[in-house]
């Protein structure tokens, strides 16, 4: 019987949610059945646009919310019908909520003493708090005497001085402007990996999300429409909705031309475009004339005034717009049959090409690896 | 019309309105110290009236009581209405919530004639079923308390409405239980509104005469009872003494409240200006 459950133990990931639901009014899916696993030390982003229910599932995690269905398993150990209070979970607020009529560190202090640690024992780890997100010096500020950046990192201090086996955050960077948002999101994911704590975070920012996740899910209306790490979501979304989702993207639609069998090196799959015919690399199951898109990332298309030699995989145009950022061009490139295509050019390749202005007839290519054939 | 003339037009409104509000209390304040013994003619300046309202025991004992029952129904108004405020305020479905949030309310647009007059008519019933209460101080601060509950419940429940519900969950997050998120979190967030709630059931319960008027009995006369009573029978000047002291009670009381709470306003200014520049 020992045995057993801790070889269970072993395999269980950190959090195991099965299954959950939460359903307003008895018809209105919040959270429409997420199964998910997080391993221990995984920093999981929850990322999708307001109302996809990425903010309900965290407050089931946290325990604000009940689940309709379905149970939460963390460590192995069903969580789901514990109280807020009873649950090894701490949160960082987006709003920080950091209490106003307590000191700095009475606001670290505040759970390790619902504890009923000893004294002495709070004091040090207050002060190994205050070390860790270096605010030793404020202690006996009050939050409305701190600067938005230091209330961020008292917020912090607090939600990990308890040493939750899970972290949430919610939208952990969403209340501080735009210029210290670089900043402390590196300095958080380095407090985080230095504590060691497993973290789910929610957030509407795609950045925040790939810069700060080892692993990721994309919701939309309750589910989850693609999870997995933010490299693998961005060359390979797997939907319209991720590719469109996930940073800027040009997607031609089509119909499947021919049947992939005949293709000699990896498999392909031909796609009739308005504006040109596409081979793209995959091994989706597909059948003649089904109606797809080909997802094409502006970053991976170049652009020339010579027409390339091969038949396929280049679209011509005229330039109708183009924005210097210094680092990069974005150029807007309308095509034949109307579509504007969005390219954009690092500036040491746009060098070789700099004559590129407005009106001029160009012709964007690509190699074949650029191309994600999306099928829904 | 030109702008000067404008603006001295408006100035000498303001000073019509001004004059409206303050210049009845001034001659209050000013005849007090008349010697005379009719209120409306003024003869010398004296003391005499303020050393005969400390004779008037009649009146002390008045005031006494007035204080007495002010201080008690706003204990218990501010006691129950941050109950009810919470409940209302937390609690979105409970049987009996619309009921309870219309109760909490009627009071406040009920005249106090009929509020009193009722009351009146149901403790007479109920002493005569039980022989208790008698009418007295029970009874008045029972109305008091009434009336000054739907006050509190609206100024405790405005405070908690603004409060950010955040703050409780952390609370919990943190590992506190219901009760602990209330007196650790929450009490100390609206004891402003608690404060202000106790001082506006005092000051409502303090100058009421229409619901003391109905539930007191004999050997009990609050001091507007009795202010109210002698004025019919031509008022002596040592009311005006009265009326002074307490002018000059809840100007201070005012004046040091607004100065205190003026200074803590610009000081959190200067902290949250001081933080962001660091």
């Amino acid at each position: 019987m020992e045995n057993t459950s801790t070889s269970a133990l072993a395999n269980e990931p950190l959090l195991r949610i099965e299954g959950v639901s939460k359903i307003y009014d008895g018809h209105i899916k919040a959270v429409d059945q997420i199964t998910l696993n997080v391993a221990s030390g995984e920093i999981f982003a929850l990322l999708g646009g307001s109302g996809c229910g990425k903010s309900t599932l965290l407050r089931m995690l946290a325990g604000f919310e009940t689940p309709s269905q379905g149970r939460i398993y963390l460590g192995g150990t069903d969580i789901t019908d514990l109280a807020a209070y009873q649950r090894p979970i701490n949160m960082m607020f987006q709003s920080y909520a950091l209490f106003p009529h307590l000191s700095v560190s009475d606001n670290i202090a505040f759970g390790l003493r619902r504890d009923g640690m000893a004294k002495e024992a709070i004091a040090e780890r207050v002060e190994a708090m205050l070390k860790l997100v270096q605010l030793s010096q404020y202690t006996k500020r009050k939050p409305h005497q701190l600067s938005g950046g230091q209330q961020q990192r008292v917020a912090l201090a607090r939600s990990i001085a308890k040493q939750p086996k899970l972290l949430l955050l919610d939208e952990p960077l969403g209340a501080l402007d735009k210029k210290l948002r670089v900043s402390t999101q590196i300095e958080l994911v380095n407090i985080i990996k230095e504590v060691g704590v497993t973290c789910v975070l929610v957030t509407h920012d795609q950045e925040e999300a790939m810069t700060m996740a080892t692993r990721m899910a994309v919701m939309s209306a309750g589910s989850f429409l693609q999870v997995g790490s933010p490299k693998d979501i961005y060359q390979q979304p797997n939907s319209r909705q991720v590719a469109d989702f996930i940073g800027s993207v040009n997607i031609f639609d089509g119909l499947v031309k021919q049947s992939p069998a005949n293709s000699a090196q990896a498999q392909c799959i031909d796609v009739e475009c308005a504006d040109a015919l596409l081979r793209v690399p995959s091994n989706q199951a597909c059948h003649v004339d089904m109606a797809v898109g080909v997802a094409i990332r502006p970053e991976k298309m170049l652009l020339s005034h010579k027409k390339p030699s091969a038949k396929i995989n280049h679209v011509g145009g005229v330039i109708t717009e183009m924005t210097y950022f210094g680092a990069h061009t974005n150029y807007h490139v309308k095509l034949a049959s109307g579509k504007v295509l969005q390219v954009q050019v690092q500036s040491h390749v746009d060098e070789d090409n700099a004559d590129l202005s407005w009106g001029d007839q160009v012709y964007a290519s690509w190699g074949d690896n650029a191309m994600v054939l999306l099928t829904q | 019309m030109n702008s000067t003339a404008l603006k001295w037009f408006g100035r000498s409104w303001m000073l019509v309105v001004y004059a409206f509000l303050f210049l009845p209390i001034f001659t209050l304040v000013a005849y007090s110290f008349n010697d005379s013994q009719l209120v409306t003619v003024w003869s010398h300046t004296s003391l005499r009236w303020y050393k005969a309202l400390m004779q008037d025991s009649d009146l002390i004992a008045a005031v006494m009581l007035s204080l007495q029952i002010a201080f008690l129904s706003a204990l218990v108004s501010v006691f129950f209405g941050l109950f009810s405020a919470f409940a209302l305020n937390r609690y979105r479905r409970f049987t009996g919530r619309g009921l309870l949030s219309s109760l909490a309310s009627t009071p406040l647009v009920m005249p106090d004639v009929i509020v009193g007059l009722s009351l009146l008519l149901m403790l007479v019933s109920v002493q005569q079923a039980l022989g208790y209460p008698e009418r007295g101080l029970f009874t008045i601060l029972l109305g008091h308390a009434l009336l000054g509950t739907a006050y509190a419940t609206v100024v405790v429940r405005s405070r908690l409405t603004e409060m950010d519900s955040k703050l409780e969950e952390a609370a919990m997050d943190l590992g506190c239980r219901p009760w602990q998120v209330f007196s650790l979190v929450t009490l100390p967030l609206i004891m402003p509104a608690l404060l202000s709630a106790f001082l506006l059931t005092f000051t409502l319960s303090f100058d009421d005469v229409v619901l003391s008027s109905f539930l007191s009995g004999p050997g009990y006369s609050t001091m507007p009872m009795v202010i109210f009573s002698r004025a019919r029978l031509g008022l002596n000047p040592s009311i005006n003494a009265l009326a002074t002291v307490t002018i000059v009670v809840v100007s201070i009381v005012v004046i040091a409240t607004t100065l205190y709470s003026l200074r803590q306003e610009r000081q959190r200014k200067r902290d949250m200006a001081l933080a962001q520049r660091e």
